[in-house]
C-alpha cells in the first residue's frame, strides 16, 4: 500500500515537473496551480502542457537526422524540402504545430529532468522545420521592405546561415556597406499561431482544472501573450536597440546594432556578428570559460538592476564568444521591463538575506513581493532554509564554482511541491520571466563549470552596495560606466 | 487492412501511437521501384496525407463493423483480443504500403492478406449465415466503407475535395479492392455509384454484440497514455459526427451537437497535436520527407 502511494506520489511529482518543462508559460501556470498542488485534479490539467513538451521533445529528437538520412544528397534534399509557399508554411506549422514548437522552445530553457544533452536537443527543435526556399524568403523581403532583396541590399546571400525563431537568418551588405544579419519570418506563421491561440478551446479543455475560470484564463492569457510577443519582430528590434544603446562601449558585452530602416514586423536587420558558439566553449580553457561566464553574469544582473530590463532568453544559441570574456548577445525577442516598484522587493530580499542577515525582514520582503502568503504558519528559519539555495552563490565572499548539480538543485527546489512551503509560495505574474532566466542562467553557468567570486561581482552591481571592482572586467566596467555618465551629461 | 477490428476483454491500448508510427515509418518505401498504383499526383495520396486521416480510419472501422459477416470473421479469427494495438498497426501498415508502396510491394502485401483470408471461414452466430473472408461481397463492403470515410472525413475536418476530385478518388481506389480479389465490374467508380452501393447494402447491416463490444473498445481504448486519451476524445467525436445518421442510430450513439466553426477548429487542433506527437516518433519525419520529395518532383507542391 505504502509503496503504491509512493509510486503515485513520484508519478505526480514527475508530472508536475513536466509542467516546469514549459518554462515561462508554465511558471505562470505554476502560480495558479501551486496553491492546489494537493489536489489530484491538477494532474489532469497538465495534459496539454505535457503533450506540448512531449510533442516538442520528440519533434526535436529527430532534428539531427533531418537531413542526415540523405547522405551525399543532403543539399539536394534540403532544397527539395524547402518551404516554397506560404501554404507550405501553414501545412508544416499550422494547426497547433507552430504553437507546440514555441512551447517546446520554452521547454528547452528550463527543465530539471533534462540532461544538458537533452536540453541541447530540445533547443534544436526548430531545426526540424525546413528552411524557406530562396524565392519564398525573397518574397517576404519584397513584401516587407517594398523591394526585392537584391535591391533592398547591396549584396544578398540567398542561402540562409541559420534557423531563427519562426524564421531564418540571411547575410547581406547594406547600400552603405554594413555587413548585416537579416532575420526573415516565415510568411503566415504569425497569423497561424495567432489563430491557434485565438481558439483556445482545446487548450482550455485540456486545462480542465476545476479552478476558478479566471485562473485558467490568466494562464492562457500569459501563454498567448508570451508567444504572441515574439511574433512581432518590431518589438524585438526596439528591445535590442535599447540594450545596444545601454551597453555601447562596454569592454566585454556586445550587442549588434539594429538597422531600423530595414526592420519591420517580419524582418529584422542588425549588424552581423561572428564568434564561437556555446558548444565550442567546451574546447576552450577553463579560464576562458570563467571569463565568458562572468560577462554573462554581469550582463544579466546589470541589465536588471540598472536598466530595469531582463532579456528572458538564456538560450545557449543566443551568445557568441570572442575570447577574453567578450560575449555578443543575440535575440531580444522576449524582454521584460520592470518598474521600480516591481524591482524593489527583489532588491530588499537580497539585501536582507545576504547583506544585513535579517531573516524577519527577508520574510517580510518575500511577502511584499507576493512570493509568500502573509501569515503562513511556518517558522521563519524554515523559510530561510528553503530559499537559501537560490542565494547560495552570493551569500558569502570567495570563489565558487557553478555546477550542473547546483543548477539542478536550484530547479528542483524551485519546483518542490512536497515542501511544506509549497502551499504558501507562489510566483506573481510580473516575476515569471525573471524565474525563467534565473533557472536558465544557473543551468548555463553550471554547464560551463564557471568559477568566480560571484558575491564580489554582485556587490559591484547591487545598488545598495556599489562595491569596488574585484576583477579585471569589473575594473574595465568602471571606466566604461564613468564614460557613460560623462556621455549622458 | 480490410477488416474491421473487434474487441472486448482485450488487452489495453498502450503504445497505440508508437506502434502505428513505427508501422507507418517502415511502410513508406525508401527506394520504390515505381510510383505504385496511385502516385504522387493522385487524389488518393492527398486524402491519405490529409490531417483528417485518423478520423477517416476510425469512421471506416465503425462502418465496416456494421456488416455482421465481416464482423464475425474478425471476431472469430483475428488476434485483436490479445494484441489490439498490433492489429491496428498492421492494418495501417497495409494501407500505407498499398497507397505509397511500389506495385510489387502492394501486390506482395495483398497476396499475403488473400492467403490469410482463405482460412477465415465460419458461421456467424448472430445471423446463422456462413461467411468467408474472400467473399467479394464482404471485401467490397470493407473497401466502400474506407473510401466513403476518406470523403466524409476530409469534407468535414480536412481539406474538402472538389466534386471532380471526389469522383477521381473513388475511381482511383478501385484498384485497392481489385488487389484483394474483388471483380472490377463490382466496384463503384464514382461518388454516385458508391452511394448507391452503400444504400443497397444497408438492409444487411446491423449492430451485432461483437460490433458493439469491439467498437466500444475502439472509441474508448483502455490504457492509452493520459495525454493521448485526451486527444482521442476529439478524434472519436469527430468520427461519430462524420458517420451517416443511420449508422449512428444503429449503434445507438446520441445525435452529435451541430458542428460549429469553433468545434471544427478544436477538432483540427487536436488532430494537429496528435500529428505532432506522431511526427516525433522515430522515422516518421523521414518517411514524410520521402513522400514530400516524391510529391514535389511530380510537380505538385
Amino acid at each position: 500500500m505504502k509503496s503504491e502511494r509512493n509510486a503515485r506520489l513520484r508519478s505526480r511529482t514527475r508530472k508536475i515537473t513536466a509542467l516546469a518543462a514549459l518554462g515561462g508559460a508554465s511558471i505562470a501556470g505554476l502560480a495558479v496551480l501551486r496553491r492546489r498542488a494537493g489536489s489530484l485534479r491538477v494532474e489532469r490539467g497538465l495534459a496539454a502542457l505535457r503533450l506540448a513538451a512531449r510533442g516538442g521533445a520528440r519533434y526535436a529528437s529527430h532534428a539531427p537526422q533531418l537531413f542526415a538520412s540523405a547522405g551525399e544528397h543532403r543539399e539536394a534534399l534540403r532544397n527539395d524540402l524547402a518551404l516554397q509557399t506560404a501554404e507550405d508554411v501553414a501545412t508544416t506549422l499550422g494547426t497547433m504545430k507552430g504553437v507546440l514548437m514555441k512551447l517546446g522552445q520554452m521547454a528547452s530553457y528550463v527543465d530539471d529532468g533534462l540532461s544538458p544533452a537533452a536540453r541541447r536537443t530540445l533547443s534544436r527543435l526548430q531545426d526540424s522545420v525546413p528552411p524557406m526556399s530562396p524565392e519564398l524568403a525573397a518574397q517576404v523581403i519584397t513584401e516587407e521592405l517594398g523591394r526585392p532583396p537584391e535591391r533592398a541590399f547591396a549584396t544578398w546571400d540567398p542561402e540562409p546561415i541559420a534557423a531563427a525563431s519562426i524564421g531564418q537568418v540571411h547575410r547581406a551588405i547594406t547600400h552603405d556597406g554594413r555587413a548585416v544579419a537579416v532575420k526573415v519570418q516565415y510568411p503566415g506563421i504569425a497569423e497561424t499561431i495567432e489563430a491557434d491561440l485565438g481558439n483556445v478551446a482545446l487548450l482550455r479543455r485540456m486545462l480542465k482544472i476545476t479552478a476558478p475560470s479566471q485562473d485558467v484564463d490568466a494562464l492562457l492569457a500569459e501563454l498567448s501573450e508570451r508567444v504572441t510577443e515574439e511574433l512581432d519582430y518590431r518589438r524585438e528590434a526596439r528591445n535590442q536597440q535599447m540594450f545596444a544603446r545601454y551597453y555601447e562601449g562596454h569592454p566585454t558585452i556586445g550587442i549588434p546594432g539594429i538597422v531600423a530602416e530595414l526592420s519591420t514586423r517580419r524582418v529584422v536587420t542588425s549588424d552581423l556578428a561572428d564568434g564561437a558558439r556555446f558548444a565550442e566553449l567546451a574546447s576552450w580553457s577553463q579560464a576562458e570559460r570563467d571569463l565568458a561566464a562572468e560577462t554573462i553574469y554581469r550582463f544579466v544582473f546589470r541589465s536588471l538592476y540598472e536598466a530595469h530590463a531582463f532579456n528572458g532568453d538564456p538560450h545557449p544559441g543566443n551568445y557568441l564568444f570572442h575570447g577574453g570574456g567578450r560575449v555578443t548577445f543575440l535575440d531580444f525577442g522576449l524582454v521584460k521591463y520592470f518598474t521600480a516598484a516591481e524591482l524593489r522587493p527583489l532588491v530588499e530580499m537580497v539585501k536582507h538575506l545576504c547583506v544585513e542577515n535579517d531573516p524577519e525582514a527577508f520574510r517580510r520582503a518575500m511577502e511584499d513581493a507576493g512570493f509568500l502568503m502573509p501569515d503562513a504558519p511556518l517558522p521563519t528559519d524554515m523559510i530561510v532554509e528553503h530559499m537559501a539555495v537560490f542565494y547560495d552563490t552570493v551569500r558569502e565572499r570567495g570563489p565558487r564554482t557553478m555546477t550542473g548539480a547546483y543548477a539542478s538543485a536550484v530547479t528542483r527546489r524551485f519546483f518542490d511541491f512536497r515542501s511544506p512551503l509549497a502551499a504558501y509560495v507562489q510566483i506573481p505574474r510580473s516575476y515569471v520571466i525573471l524565474q525563467r532566466i534565473n533557472l536558465g542562467l544557473f543551468a548555463l553557468l553550471g554547464e560551463l563549470s564557471a568559477t568566480a567570486d560571484w558575491r564580489c561581482i554582485a556587490e559591484e552591481i547591487w545598488p545598495f552596495v556599489q562595491g569596488p571592482a574585484c576583477t579585471p572586467i569589473g575594473a574595465a566596467e568602471v571606466a566604461w560606466s564613468s564614460g557613460r555618465a560623462v556621455r549622458r551629461r | 487492412m480490410t477488416e474491421p477490428k473487434g474487441r472486448s476483454t482485450a488487452e489495453d491500448a498502450a503504445g497505440l501511437v508508437e506502434r502505428s508510427a513505427a508501422a507507418y515509418a517502415s511502410a513508406v518505401p525508401v527506394r520504390p521501384e515505381d510510383d505504385g498504383f496511385f502516385g504522387p499526383a493522385s487524389v488518393t495520396w492527398r486524402v491519405s496525407a490529409d490531417l483528417s486521416a485518423p478520423v477517416a480510419g476510425l469512421r471506416s472501422l465503425l462502418l465496416q463493423a456494421l456488416h455482421p459477416l465481416a464482423m464475425a470473421g474478425v471476431d472469430q479469427h483475428s488476434d485483436w483480443r490479445t494484441d489490439p494495438v498490433g492489429r491496428l498497426a498492421a492494418t495501417s501498415a497495409y494501407e500505407v504500403t498499398v497507397t505509397f508502396g511500389d506495385r510489387a510491394g502492394a501486390r506482395r502485401v495483398a497476396q499475403r492478406v488473400r492467403a490469410i483470408h482463405t482460412h477465415v471461414r465460419g458461421v456467424d452466430t448472430v445471423t446463422g449465415q456462413p461467411y468467408a473472408a474472400d467473399d467479394p461481397a464482404l471485401l467490397l463492403w470493407v473497401h466502400a466503407a474506407l473510401v466513403d470515410s476518406g470523403l466524409a472525413a476530409s469534407a468535414l475536418f480536412g481539406t474538402p475535395l472538389t466534386d471532380a476530385d471526389a469522383d477521381a478518388y473513388v475511381a482511383e481506389m478501385t484498384v485497392a479492392a481489385e488487389l484483394l480479389g474483388v471483380p472490377p465490374e463490382m466496384i463503384p467508380d464514382s461518388v454516385t455509384a458508391l452511394k448507391r452501393y452503400i444504400a443497397g447494402v444497408r438492409p444487411e447491416l446491423r449492430r451485432t454484440p461483437a460490433a458493439a463490444e469491439s467498437m466500444g473498445y475502439l472509441l474508448d481504448p483502455p490504457g492509452l497514455d493520459e495525454d493521448i486519451a485526451e486527444l482521442w476524445q476529439d478524434i472519436r467525436d469527430a468520427a461519430v459526427t462524420a458517420l451517416p445518421d443511420w449508422a449512428r442510430q444503429m449503434y445507438g450513439y446520441p445525435e452529435p451537437p451541430p458542428l460549429t466553426a469553433e468545434r471544427r477548429t478544436e477538432i483540427r487542433q487536436a488532430l494537429g497535436v496528435l500529428d505532432a506527437v506522431f511526427l516525433g516518433e522515430p522515422g516518421v519525419l523521414e518517411a514524410r520527407q520521402r513522400l514530400t520529395v516524391r510529391t514535389r518532383s511530380a510537380g505538385k507542391v
